[in-house]
């Protein structure tokens, strides 16, 4: 019968509604150059933000071509070197250039700062340069894939990619190695400013689990990244100079490619999912009124992934000609890697227990994040168990499984945390209809596009095929039907986001009646985040009694029986926690 | 062909047979686990939900039993997979001793079979690729039902990746690495053959067929189709490329007859003293590296004076031709250079010889 007593809050009536400041990060200024030279971390949020935006969309409509070429089992309406260059295109914009910077590089800059309570992070110079390399590498690479294209898939491997493609692979993997010092200097900074710039109070186990998550991000992309650059630079090395490292009749060895890049790789799926966990306990905390369950736990487990997640890679390789030796202990280590992912979505479960729930778009697409990210780790131990990987290895199976993690879970916690945060970014709210809207629609055709793929896996179709046996056709066009309700599902955010900037109600401070410290500021922020430098007194999710990390009172949560919606809350009409409650105990 | 797909895929291997209990209760126990959890969701989801009666919620934080419990359970069913998962690639990846052997290359792109009587089959590709000879000899990698038979590929150029879906096996095919799979079909049929590994424009026009066939069937097959066995084309090679000058029968270090290279004769499989100390086991891997790259791996007390130049005269069907005759070679059974006929140890029926020998002898032993 244990439980965990967290420090017992000094209450008060909730704040009052911050003034609107006549100044905030948006309007100090309109000029282009004032975006361009900026060193608000805030600022660079909203340009990485809106060059992923630009990325995604180059993604998708690869993704779209891919999906209506395999309506035909002879290819619909690309030639085989067409489709090749697709789904590289595809792979790479959306791999490199949207999900890997996604989170940390737009919510983790806008919002490690506000959530510390430190008014920027810790080197803002080195932050907009991040930008501009990621800006030049993402150049390179878009360039690399639509002038001319790549034919090598995302992964690059030699000796095709070194000695036998004849397409723009220079130029795309300089892009790729360029931006990846953009993520170095992302997640350095951002280990550095949690390390160093939390405010009084803020303890470790006082942070919100989004800084957590990023913590253990930002270790990954500091000693897996570098590992990629070297493998990249040597692939260019060879392709351009000739000399053997990975072709063998040069001298080379193909799996040592293979090692080193997904010794990267893997860790690098975690560079992209590790985030939308962080997410995922903000906003499953606030729309269902509950402490975290087991907030040590969902901590850690954020750690044991990003540490674990080094050990892990050769489970790509499970039929690439490693030692029988080695395949059984990657094996054996990918099943412990599970363990914490399962660990978190348990304790998100528990989370919702006796809460209050409400279902706005971020909780809309929390939860089909949740169900979305179930089904994909747990299609993930088909392809760590040695018996079946050796028949699922590069089918469909391996396409279904990724993306359910990837987009199923990375995407669609993107999509939360933009909505969860929105309104502190812009200072809007968007439409509460469509929004919700376009979580269904989305869960819904993410469901149609990805499960009849585990069943073409399954039967044995591989990756990577425009022409098909006419026996897979009708998964395929189901899935291309999946895909076209997924692609509408995607459009509405972005009509109905853009449109708030314009027609939207003005947000209040803390529209969701949320506890983290970057509610405190107006919305949108004034330049500094903090007018003065807050004080932490209480961990990061106490919505039972009703205060938020300053120990101030919530205002009202918008939902049943509140007295409007969430645009409409000014002033302390909230009512105040209790001084005191009792700490349950379950199990 | 069919249009749709069978609900279970088809099984035509032992593999298959235990791939399938395996993958099933895989599926049993994570299906389980997504809908306990699913379930737990929407109970909340319905039960919790903030109606306008709804009070404040209970501040629960956590409980380290409920967490034990959910770390260990998943962790011992996830390491049932990999028990019964590692005891499935255990029998896929090891071949019996005695299996036949089968080899196949990839090129970009088709796969190309050659059976140990000289049989030789594509087993599929983009005809575009081939030449006319090729095109005529698409076919199906023939395999007996109910018999173990081994596989050793190789790639001529980049990574390919032989998959059998109805075998549930698939295995990368290296260049410059022979690499081996043991396949024993149990169903006879017609079955596909995918490349899985990417390997550029015809990627997915590498596919080709495996025919599974009765004993019977697949004798016949070996007698009809071979023109020569692989030893016998491997031996006249051995002479053309005038490996034979140096790697004379009886050749010893020191003996003035044959002083350059020593004796191929009884090679295979024995353990060889090596240069500057070590030793290495004569497979087909390191002849065909010695042939290659004569002075990676030089013999204790040769010199390595093999000009290395054989790389570009040498295709990979024709070191697998040579390796086989070096396979081949008994003590004591080499021909010397200076003998103008050699014998038939597998010649083709059709060449030179008038044809007053019954086409009933099989290609492979005289």
């Amino acid at each position: 019968m244990s439980i965990v007593i967290a420090d017992e809050p000094r209450t008060a009536p909730p704040p009052p509604e911050p003034a609107v400041p006549v100044r905030n990060y948006l309007n100090n200024n309109y000029s282009v150059w004032s975006w361009l030279l900026t060193t608000d971390h805030k600022r660079i949020g909203i340009l990485y933000l809106v060059s992923l935006t630009l990325f995604f969309t180059v993604g998708g409509i690869a993704a779209g071509m891919v999906r209506l070429n395999l309506l035909s089992p002879s290819g619909a309406i690309l030639t085989e070197d067409q489709y090749n260059r697709m789904f590289t295109a595809h792979g790479v914009v959306m791999l490199f250039l949207f999900l890997i910077p996604s989170i940390p590089a737009v919510m983790g800059n806008f919002f490690i700062p506000m959530m510390i309570g430190a008014k920027d992070l810790a080197f803002p110079k080195l932050n907009l340069a991040s930008w501009y390399v990621f800006m030049i590498g993402a150049g390179f690479a878009v360039w690399a894939v639509l002038a001319g294209g790549i034919d090598t898939g995302w992964t690059l491997y030699p000796p095709y990619s070194s000695r036998y493609s004849h397409t723009n692979v220079t130029p795309g993997v300089f892009g790729v190695f360029i931006t990846g010092f953009s993520s170095i200097m992302t997640g350095l900074n951002i280990m550095v400013t949690i390390h160093k710039m939390r405010c009084p109070g803020m303890t470790w186990g006082r942070m919100p689990l989004f800084c957590w998550a990023l913590y253990a991000t930002s270790f990954i992309q500091l000693l897996g990244t570098p590992v990629v650059a070297i493998t990249l630079t040597l692939l260019m090395v060879e392709r351009v100079a000739g000399v053997g490292i990975f072709d063998p009749t040069i001298g080379g060895d193909p799996l040592l490619f293979q090692h080193l890049f997904w010794f990267y790789s893997h860790p690098a799926v975690y560079i992209m999912i590790v985030p939308g966990m962080g997410v995922v306990s903000e906003i499953i905390t606030c729309f269902s009124r509950k402490n975290i369950f087991g907030y040590k736990a969902v901590a850690w487990s954020s750690v044991g992934i990003a540490v674990v997640g080094f050990l892990v890679w050769s489970h790509h390789m499970f039929v690439a000609g490693i030692s029988y030796y080695s395949a059984i202990l990657f094996s054996f280590l990918t099943m412990l890697v599970a363990v914490p992912s399962a660990i978190k979505v348990f304790n998100w479960t528990a989370t919702l227990y006796r809460g209050s729930i409400t279902f706005q778009a971020p909780m809309l697409f929390t939860l089909a994040f949740l169900v979305l990210f179930t089904v994909g780790g747990v299609t993930g131990v088909f392809l760590a168990t040695l018996g079946t990987d050796i028949h699922l290895h590069d089918t469909y199976f391996v396409v279904a499984h990724f993306h359910f993690v990837m987009v199923g879970g990375m995407v669609l916690a993107y999509m939360a945390a933009l909505h969860f945060w929105w309104p502190k970014m812009t200072g809007r709210m968007y439409s509460d209809f469509w929004s919700r809207a376009s979580a269904t629609i989305i869960f819904v055709g993410f469901f149609l596009t990805f499960v009849p793929q585990f069943v073409l896996g399954y039967h044995g179709m591989p990756r990577r095929y425009p022409n098909y046996p006419q026996e897979f056709q009708v998964y395929n066009v189901l899935s291309t039907a999946g895909a076209s309700v997924l692609g509408f599902g995607y459009l509405l955010p972005g009509v109905y986001l853009t449109l708030s900037l314009f027609f939207g109600k003005k947000a209040s401070a803390n529209p969701w009646s949320a506890t983290g410290l970057e509610w405190q500021t107006p919305s949108p922020p004034t330049l500094h985040n903090f007018d003065a430098t807050p004080v932490v007194v209480c961990g990061p999710y106490e919505y039972a009694i009703a205060v938020d990390q300053m120990g101030r009172g919530l205002p009202e949560p918008p939902g049943p029986g509140s007295a409007g919606d969430p645009a409409s809350h000014f002033g302390p009409t909230g009512p105040c926690g209790p001084i005191y409650k009792e700490t349950e105990v379950v199990g | 062909m069919n249009n749709s797909l069978p609900g279970l895929a088809d099984r035509a291997s032992v593999v298959a047979d235990r791939f399938e209990p395996l993958f099933w209760y895989i599926v049993a126990w994570t299906a389980l686990g997504t809908l306990l959890v699913c379930a737990g969701m929407a109970f909340c989801c319905i039960k919790y939900r903030r109606t306008a009666a709804s009070g404040s919620t209970p501040r629960i934080l956590g409980s380290h039993r409920l967490e034990l419990f959910w770390t260990l359970t998943p962790l011992l069913i996830f390491l049932t997979f990999f028990v019964w998962g590692a005891w499935v690639y255990d029998s896929a990846v090891h071949p019996p001793k005695d299996a036949p052997e089968i080899k196949v290359i990839g090129k970009q792109w088709m796969w190309k079979a050659q059976y140990p009587e000289g049989q030789r089959v594509i087993i599929g590709g983009n005809p575009g690729n081939m030449t006319e000879e090729e095109r005529a000899n698409i076919g199906a990698l023939v395999l007996p039902v109910d018999r173990p038979v081994k596989v050793t590929f190789i790639s001529e150029d980049v990574i390919h990746d032989f998959g059998i879906p109805a075998f549930r096996q698939k295995i990368d095919v290296l260049p410059g690495r022979y690499v081996s799979t043991w396949y024993h079909p149990t169903k006879v049929g017609e079955y596909h053959v995918f490349c899985d590994q990417y390997c550029g424009t015809w990627h997915s026009l590498m596919v080709g067929k495996i025919k599974v066939v009765p004993q019977d069937e697949f004798d016949r097959f070996l007698r009809e189709k071979a023109d020569g066995s692989l030893a016998w084309e491997g031996q006249q090679l051995f002479r053309k490329l005038q490996c034979i000058d140096c790697h004379s029968p009886n050749a010893e270090s020191g003996t003035k007859l044959h002083p350059r290279a020593p004796s191929l004769e009884g090679l295979y499989g024995r353990t060889v003293p090596l240069r500057g100390g070590g030793t290495v086991v004569a497979d087909e891997s390191y002849i065909r590296e010695s042939i290659l790259n004569p002075r990676a791996k030089v013999v204790e007390g040769w010199e390595p004076i093999m000009p290395g130049n054989y790389e570009s005269q040498v295709s990979e069907d024709d070191l697998i031709k040579v390796i086989a005759y070096i396979r081949s070679l008994k003590q004591g059974g080499m021909i010397p250079p200076n003998e103008r006929f050699p014998a038939p140890d597998g010649a083709p029926r059709n060449t030179p010889t008038p044809p007053t020998t019954p086409s009933g002898s099989p290609g492979g032993k005289p």
